[in-house]
Formats: structure tokens, C-alpha cells, sequence
């Protein structure tokens, strides 16, 4: 089921969480929704599962308007970022909640209502949990439950509030493997929430990235990287250094004032001055795992420039806290300041 | 499990005092509760026994007695009910939605405990008495609040209303509405998200709201000797009747019949710690305790 946002606002107050928001979202895709915290993605998530109500604007589910449509009524899978599992029934019960709140009519009898539940909790591997209650379970195996909680109602859409916001490294590294082989076995539309642009970039077959309430850069997680659409998206995805025309005409070669964006590893080093190359002191060298990453200063206490080398390309250029280097540019984009 | 190294090798843990120390403190707070509690609650069981079991049956049986009884367990049915309904409502109201005028809600909540209970007993004789704002309606409709059981049980209402209210607000708030918005997002009507979600969440406070709010509504004395009349078998209450009873000298009988609210007491109390200790149980449940 595709989703369909015309020019969404949301207001809190004064403050404005979202903007004129145009967005779709095709049917079985998993996106991502990604920003800073504040820059309303969140509500926006909100918003689409019906538990918030914009001020103005609408949200078609599979072009059919859902404005008179409350998040009863939309069938659409909500996964808190705190779980939210009810604390007082076992994880079985937790599951089967939304099956047993269904009409009469429509409920199922409950040899295949215990049926489903197993079925579900089968598919997130915690079968042997459904005695538990929420409180005996890791944050890891919360989430699975809640995930399975949410798609016992068949929804057609899943929606996902930062849904490993809560979890350790490792175990959010495993889970978001194990959410993105879950999206290609069931194929449900899904957005998911997230601050962490690893994730996002990782798991999402398409990102939004968003800030202060505006949409900045729709695209492939690839496109979103390699072709930030704007300065912030630039800074937000990944680090990089910022030159001024001012100071590196040279390198933004524009008139007025701008601004250059360089990712450190788009940065190549010598030791001999090439064509417009630019002369810094090392400052620090830091080998992290497969890469080096160098701090360096332009000219005497100047600005800092973070360079990343893999180690192989360090080893060729081995170089030492003091030394003088030449740096230029591989990849380069410029922004009017 | 190993102890710290502080205390094997008898070094201060900085939150440890000295064992004189903890003796004077424990013996301080003992010996003042003997005083104020302990010697208080001994003498009137002493006092409603000293003549021995007869008298103090026959004091139990008397028929202002019973009647007086009769009134309390009413009023106590009446009120702790409709405070129990007003009280879910209120707290689900200022726990769970954002609304003009919650803080001046809040405020009135509170109201019944920053007023003397003499007060409030007066205000509803200022409003409803024969002198009083709605005096003259009432009797022109030949109805009767002062002075008689309707207005015992209304001010009951009003002095107890607080206990189970207060108890369920900080429960509420601290829960938060995400369960809430789970069971609606999962198809549950606003009614089974309060039966099947709501309610289970918060029954032990309510449970420990409603024991303090009945304690309350029997033993209350201000409020209601304002509003009574003292009228012998017909308006009094427990406390009110204990009153007079002594009053009058009859020590064995006022006793007698102050020791029934002395063992609702301890009956609360009692319950009380029962229902705590559930309420703890039910929160120390470990995140990642993985024990069964």
C-alpha cells in the first residue's frame, strides 16, 4: 500500500514541527525518515499512523484520503520506541491483544488465534518466550515482540519510531540485519524512524532526510551520500571538512561567498607540492581499525582538517605528528554561503 | 555474592553511622511511636475491656450503637464508590490528555486537604442549611440535607475525595499514554483500552487509594459532627457517637465502640502493607532478570 503526503504542516504552539510536507512513500518499500532529534520526523510518523492530527494537509493510503480515519480505523502497525508492551500480560497475551480486540464478528476462535501468535512469534524467533512477561526480556527481544505484536493485525502499514534507539551496538548492528531480511520476506510498506544515518543508510531502500520541519533530500541511501542536496544534508551524513571561498578561492572557484564540502576520505596527501595542492602541519594520527585518520592544521594554528587514509595508502605515505604534508582534494562540493 | 571490601576490612562506607549511633536513632523513633501510637491505641482497648467482656458487648449492642454502625458502613458505601469513579476520571483526564485549566483542576483536587474539615462542614450548612443559599429551595421541595443522612454522606464525598485521585495521577503520569496508543493503534475501542490496558496498570494503587479513602470516610469527625445534628439514632456516626458517649460519662460503652474504629486501623493498616508490598513486587520485576 503506497502512502501519499500533500503539503502536511504541524504546528505545537509557536513552533513549527513540520512544513509543507510532500512526500511517497511506494507501496513495500522500507523507508527511512532521518534527521536530528527536534526536526520532526517523529511527529510526522505520528501523523501517518493517526495518533497525532496535522493542522493542514492530507495523507492519501493507497490514494484514498484517511483524514476521517482514526489509528483504529488505518491498519497500520505501530512499533514504539519504548516497546510500549503492556507490562501485565505474558508476551503471548501481548500478541494476541490485537487479535482479541476485534469484533465479534471478525474475531477468530482461539485454537487459531494461539495458531497466529505462535506463528508470529516463530517468525521473530522468540517462540520460547511466550510465557514471559516484558520485564524478563532483553531490550532486543522487547523490540522483536513488539514488531510481532504490531503485524499480528495484518496491517498494511508498519511504522517504526526509532526502533533500535533503545539498544546497545551490537545488538541494534544484528537487529536491523534481521528487520531488513523481515522486509524482504513479508513486503509490508514500512517507515522507520531514525537519528542514526548508519541505519538509515544501511537498512532503508530509500531516505528522507529532514530538518527544522522541512524535507531536505529525498533518495537512495547511495544518492543521499554521494549527492547531498544541500549543506546540511552534507553535514549530516557523514563528516566532512568546510573551506571558505575566502581563504581557498582556489578550490571553490567562485567569485562570491561560498562554501566547499570534503569528505576526509575524498582527501589525497603527498609529501611534494602539486597543482593547487595546500600545505598543512600533522597534528595528530589515530589508526582505527582498517583506517588512519589524521588531524592537521592549515598554515600556523589554522583550522583543522580530518583526513582519513586507508592503511594500505598510509603505509605508502607514512607520516608522523610535526610533519609538513600537501593536501588536494579528490571529490569536492561547493555550496553559495 | 561477595561483601565489598569496605566492610571486610572494617573501614567506613561513607552512608554507614556507628552502631551508638543507629541505637540512639532506632530507640528515638521507637519510643516515640510507643508514645503517640503504641500507649494510645493499648488504653483503649484496656479502657473498652477494663469491666470486662459483658459490658462491652452490651455496649456494642446498644441500639444507638447499631445505628450509628449502620450510618458509617453507608455513608463509607456511598461515598468510596463515587470517589473511586471520580477519582479514575480524574487522574486519567490529567494523567493522559493535555487540557486548559489541568493546573486549576489539579488545585481543587487538593482543595478538601488544605481545608479544616470544620470548614467544610460549614460551608455546606452555609449552602444547603434553612438559612442557607439553597435552604429555602430545599424546603419548599421538602427535601432534607442538614441535619440528616444526605448531607453526612455529602460531605463525606467532599473531605475523602483527595485519597484516590492523588494516588493515581503521579502512578499515571509516570506510565505514561504509550500503552494506550499501542492498544488503539492495535483496534482496541477507547473501553478495552481502559479495561484491558488501563486498569491493570494502575489496580494496586487504586486498590491502596481506595483502603486510605475508607479509612478516611469512617473515621471522619469535623465535617460531619457539623452537618449532623447529633441526633441520637438517627444521624450519628461512629465518631460522633463515641463523642457523646463519653461526654455523658459512659466511659466503658465510648470505648467500646472507639475500639471498632481502632481495629479498622489496624485492619487498614494491615492491608495497607499488603497492597504495598504488591505494588513493589509488580515494580521490581528486573528489566533483564531472566529468573523464573
Amino acid at each position: 500500500m503506497s502512502i501519499t503526503i500533500q503539503n502536511l504542516n504541524k504546528q505545537f504552539g509557536n513552533f513549527t514541527a513540520l512544513n509543507n510536507i510532500n512526500l511517497e512513500v511506494n507501496s513495500g518499500e522500507l523507508l527511512a525518515l532521518l534527521g536530528p532529534s527536534g526536526c520532526g520526523k517523529t511527529s510526522l510518523l505520528r501523523i501517518i499512523g493517526g495518533l497525532d492530527v496535522q493542522n493542514s494537509g492530507k495523507i492519501f493510503f493507497h490514494g484514498k484520503d484517511v483524514e476521517h480515519r482514526d489509528a483504529r480505523e488505518r491498519n497500520v502497525g505501530f512499533v514504539f520506541q519504548h516497546y510500549a508492551l503492556f507490562r501485565h500480560m505474558t508476551v503471548f497475551e501481548n500478541v494476541a491483544f490485537g487479535l482479541r480486540v476485534k469484533p465479534k464478528k471478525e474475531r477468530h476462535i482461539e485454537t487459531e488465534i494461539k495458531r497466529r501468535v505462535h506463528e508470529l512469534l516463530q517468525l521473530v524467533q522468540l517462540d520460547w518466550l511466550a510465557d514471559r512477561y516484558p520485564t524478563q526480556l532483553s531490550g532486543g527481544q522487547r523490540q522483536r515482540i513488539a514488531l510481532a505484536r504490531a503485524l499480528a493485525v495484518e496491517p498494511q502499514i508498519l511504522l517504526l519510531d526509532e526502533p533500535f534507539g533503545a539498544l546497545d551496538t551490537k545488538v541494534r548492528k544484528e537487529l536491523r540485519r534481521w528487520l531488513r531480511r523481515l522486509h524482504d520476506e513479508l513486503h509490508v510498506t514500512s517507515v522507520f524512524v531514525t537519528h542514526d544515518q548508519e541505519e538509515a543508510l544501511e537498512v532503508a531502500d530509500r531516505v528522507v532526510v529532514m530538518n527544522k520541519g522541512n524535507v531536505e533530500q529525498v533518495g537512495s541511501p547511495d544518492d543521499v551520500y554521494a549527492h547531498p542536496a544541500s549543506p546540511f544534508v552534507y553535514q549530516f551524513i557523514g563528516n566532512v571538512n568546510l573551506f571558505h571561498s575566502r581563504t581557498h578561492a582556489l578550490w571553490t572557484q567562485q567569485q562570491g561567498d561560498a562554501v566547499a564540502y570534503v569528505r576526509p576520505h575524498d582527501i589525497d596527501i603527498s609529501l611534494i607540492p602539486q597543482q593547487s595542492s595546500l600545505p598543512v602541519v600533522v597534528k595528530q594520527v589515530r589508526a582505527i581499525g582498517s583506517v588512519v585518520r589524521l588531524e592537521a592544521a592549515i598554515g600556523q594554528d589554522g583550522e583543522t582538517v580530518e583526513i582519513e587514509l586507508s592503511r594500505e595508502r598510509f603505509n605508502i605515505t607514512p607520516v608522523a605528528v610535526g610533519d609538513e604534508v600537501f593536501i588536494r582534494p579528490r571529490q569536492i562540493k561547493v555550496f553559495e554561503a | 555474592m561477595s561483601l565489598p571490601h569496605q566492610l571486610i576490612n572494617n573501614r567506613k562506607i561513607a552512608t554507614h553511622e556507628s552502631k551508638a549511633v543507629t541505637l540512639v536513632l532506632i530507640t528515638v523513633a521507637l519510643s516515640y511511636l510507643l508514645l503517640f501510637l503504641g500507649i494510645p491505641l493499648f488504653a483503649v482497648f484496656y479502657e473498652a475491656l477494663g469491666k470486662g467482656w459483658t459490658l462491652y458487648w452490651a455496649a456494642l449492642q446498644d441500639p444507638d450503637a447499631w445505628s450509628a454502625i449502620e450510618l458509617t458502613l453507608i455513608a463509607a458505601a456511598i461515598a468510596v464508590p463515587a470517589n473511586l469513579v471520580f477519582g479514575v476520571a480524574a487522574a486519567w483526564a490529567i494523567a493522559k490528555f493535555e487540557f486548559r485549566g489541568k493546573s486549576v483542576l489539579i488545585t481543587l483536587i487538593d482543595l478538601p486537604f488544605a481545608v479544616s474539615p470544620v470548614v467544610s462542614g460549614l460551608i455546606y450548612v452555609l449552602l444547603f442549611g434553612a438559612q442557607g443559599w439553597f435552604g429555602p429551595w430545599l424546603q419548599e421541595h421538602d427535601i432534607k440535607l442538614i441535619f440528616a443522612v444526605p448531607g453526612i454522606v455529602l460531605v463525606t464525598i467532599f473531605v475523602t475525595f483527595p485519597f484516590i485521585a492523588r494516588e493515581l495521577i503521579p502512578l499515571m503520569q509516570a506510565q505514561g499514554k504509550d500503552e494506550e496508543e499501542a492498544a488503539i493503534s492495535l483496534g482496541a475501542s477507547g473501553w478495552q483500552t481502559f479495561w484491558r490496558v488501563t486498569v491493570p496498570n494502575i489496580k494496586w494503587g487504586l486498590l491502596y487509594g481506595v483502603i486510605l479513602c475508607n479509612a478516611r470516610a469512617m473515621g471522619e469527625f469535623g465535617a460531619v459532627s457539623v452537618v449532623s445534628g447529633h441526633i441520637r439514632g438517627m444521624t450519628n456516626t461512629i465518631p460522633l457517637h463515641v463523642e457523646i458517649l463519653y461526654n455523658e460519662y459512659n466511659f466503658v460503652a465510648a470505648f467500646s465502640v472507639a475500639s471498632l474504629l481502632a481495629l479498622l486501623a489496624l485492619v487498614t493498616l494491615f492491608a495497607k502493607s499488603i497492597v504495598e508490598y504488591k505494588v513493589k513486587d509488580n515494580g521490581d520485576r528486573h528489566p533483564h532478570g531472566e529468573t523464573e
